[in-house]
């Protein structure tokens, strides 16, 4: 039955499908696909200039807008959702709203949850190793029993 | 009144709500779930990464961006090749269409075999989520840690004094074992535990596991460290120690061949005998561990020490390990899911009439792709 109807429609879509698709442009699209890997990847190698202290958030934003070019790469030509009708829009902006607030949400209590972190957790939580010590020798000195 | 006479009988035409099968309405509703699940997944990982004091670089949790980057190829190359199958099916190119998905079952293997690899570096390293009370990975260098290597030296020493016999690969681990807890954890730990000050304190237990394992340092550069210089100095002092040790038992030699009285020599033979144990043996041997301690006894380069599976400070290497599980776990299950159904499909011959089912996985392992294409950058180079 529903293949039936579905070949039916298929039919019509196949039409569509013959101007759109094609070996070229996934062709076009794996090759984009390749060097944009090859982009994020650049971060990683000797030669990105942004290494400084401050500076990690042009790699990370650098490497974010990658992804979302990627994905949408993905999502257009090897998921055919630039030639779909509206109902894509039905499914694909509720959800992507929901993944956006989810993250929002999230933010106070877990994201920033360091902030209301009471002096002994602090002292007990993971810290950078190669950070400079001598404020956290400074309020620790003394603090613990037996010294 | 005319016209309805000669109108034609009315044919009723079946009109899908929505200009699209069944089969990928479903597909596309699964998605959406899918979108959200995933993104739950990252966006809690961003959250707990970005809300943390420290996070690991990929090199203290060995992940090798190079195996990360070759991955993302692979599963880009197995998107081509679903979609080219879809293709293939569309033309009633039966053959071919297998040919891609065969290639696409195939690709897919070769991203969970590189996984399983990477997981099984891992697991090596003590670095899992653990559920027993403690895992093996601590978040800074206190007591604690201390006390947790001392103690996995000595259950490691009792194993190998049990055996009946020991082979020399076991004796020298045993005395590997001995070197270990008599010249380098237990005088830092004593060292710890004597300290007057808070940065005494944390200086001997810096020392203790920067010689264990470390991580890098965040911001790259080649900064002169503190414990290089500490370890070169120990080098000095134990040559400095065998040096006089070896006077010290030259003296009680002569003491020894003078000596008349029975019990007095019974005591100086003793010492005589410890102070050629350190010298011949001991001190050698930690002065030989030395540059093992300077990279970190548990890293990469030692390969000969992983034996000892030492527990490693990592902090928040436990959350690091939770969050790289959970999220790659779960991807991974749905690489497996699509593999399945691939293989279950190997067997049918496609045509433009069924070609839609290869769209449905087409659609289902171009998501499994996307989900990878954020995950590489977040895991491997973040």
């Amino acid at each position: 039955m529903t293949d039936q109807h579905s070949t039916a429609h298929g039919n019509t879509a196949h039409a569509d499908h013959e101007h759109h698709g094609g070996l070229g442009l996934y062709i076009y699209v794996f090759f984009a696909l390749c060097v944009l890997t090859g982009a994020s990847f650049f971060t990683y190698s000797a030669a990105w200039p942004f290494k400084g202290e401050n500076q990690q958030w042009v790699g990370w934003t650098f490497m974010m807008a990658v992804s979302c070019t990627k994905a949408m790469l993905v999502i257009m030509f090897f998921m055919h959702v630039k030639y779909e009708k509206s109902w894509k829009y039905v499914l694909t902006v509720p959800t992507a709203m929901m993944a956006v607030f989810l993250v929002l949400m999230l933010i106070p209590d877990v994201g920033m949850r360091t902030e209301h972190y009471d002096e002994v957790r602090k002292r007990n939580a993971a810290i950078d190793p190669h950070a400079d010590r001598d404020d956290a020798d400074h309020d620790h000195a003394g603090e613990r029993p037996g010294h | 009144m005319s016209t309805t006479e000669h109108a034609p009988p009315i044919v009723l035409e079946y009109h899908p709500g929505l200009p699209l099968s069944r089969g990928k309405t479903i597909m596309w509703l699964f998605l959406s779930t899918e979108i959200m699940f995933f993104a739950a997944l990252i966006g809690v990982y961003i959250v707990i990464r970005f809300g943390a004091f420290t996070w690991p670089k990929p090199h203290d949790v060995h992940l090798s961006e190079p195996i990360g980057a070759f991955n993302t190829f692979v599963l880009i190359c197995s998107s081509v090749t679903i979609v080219l199958a879809f293709e293939m099916a569309k033309a009633n190119q039966s053959a071919l269409a297998k040919i891609w998905l065969g290639l696409t079952l195939l690709l897919g293997g070769v991203f969970l075999g590189v996984k399983g690899y990477e997981y099984q570096a891992k697991f090596a390293h003590g670095i899992y989520p653990s559920a027993s009370p403690r895992s093996q990975l601590y978040e800074r260098a206190d007591l604690k840690y201390a006390a947790a290597v001392r103690m996995r030296l000595t259950d490691i020493r009792a194993d190998l004094e049990k055996l009946p016999e020991r082979t020399e690969e076991q004796e020298k681990r045993l005395t590997t074992c001995n070197v270990l807890l008599n010249q380098f954890v237990r005088p830092l730990e004593k060292k710890a535990v004597m300290a007057d000050t808070a940065a005494e304190r944390q200086a001997a237990l810096d020392s203790l596991a920067y010689g264990v394992f470390h991580t890098e340092p965040h911001h790259g550069g080649d900064e002169p460290s503190v414990e290089k210089t500490k370890l070169a100095a120990e080098e000095d002092r134990l040559k400095a120690l065998i040096v006089s040790s070896s006077a010290e038992r030259e003296a009680i030699g002569k003491q020894l061949a003078t000596t008349e009285d029975a019990e007095a020599k019974g005591k100086l033979q003793a010492e005589y005998d410890t102070l050629g144990r350190a010298v011949d043996s001991e001190i050698p041997k930690m002065i030989e561990l030395l540059p093992q301690l300077k990279n970190g006894l548990m890293s990469d380069d030692n390969e000969n020490a992983h034996w000892l599976k030492l527990p490693l400070m990592i902090p928040s290497g436990n959350m690091w390990a939770s969050t790289y599980f959970l999220l790659t776990g779960f991807h991974a299950i749905h690489v497996i899911v699509g593999l399945i159904a691939f293989a279950l499909m190997l067997p049918m011959t496609f045509t433009a009439k069924n070609a839609g089912i290869l769209e449905n996985i087409g659609l289902y392992w171009h998501f499994v792709d996307l989900v990878w294409i954020f995950l590489f950058p977040l895991l491997y180079l973040f």
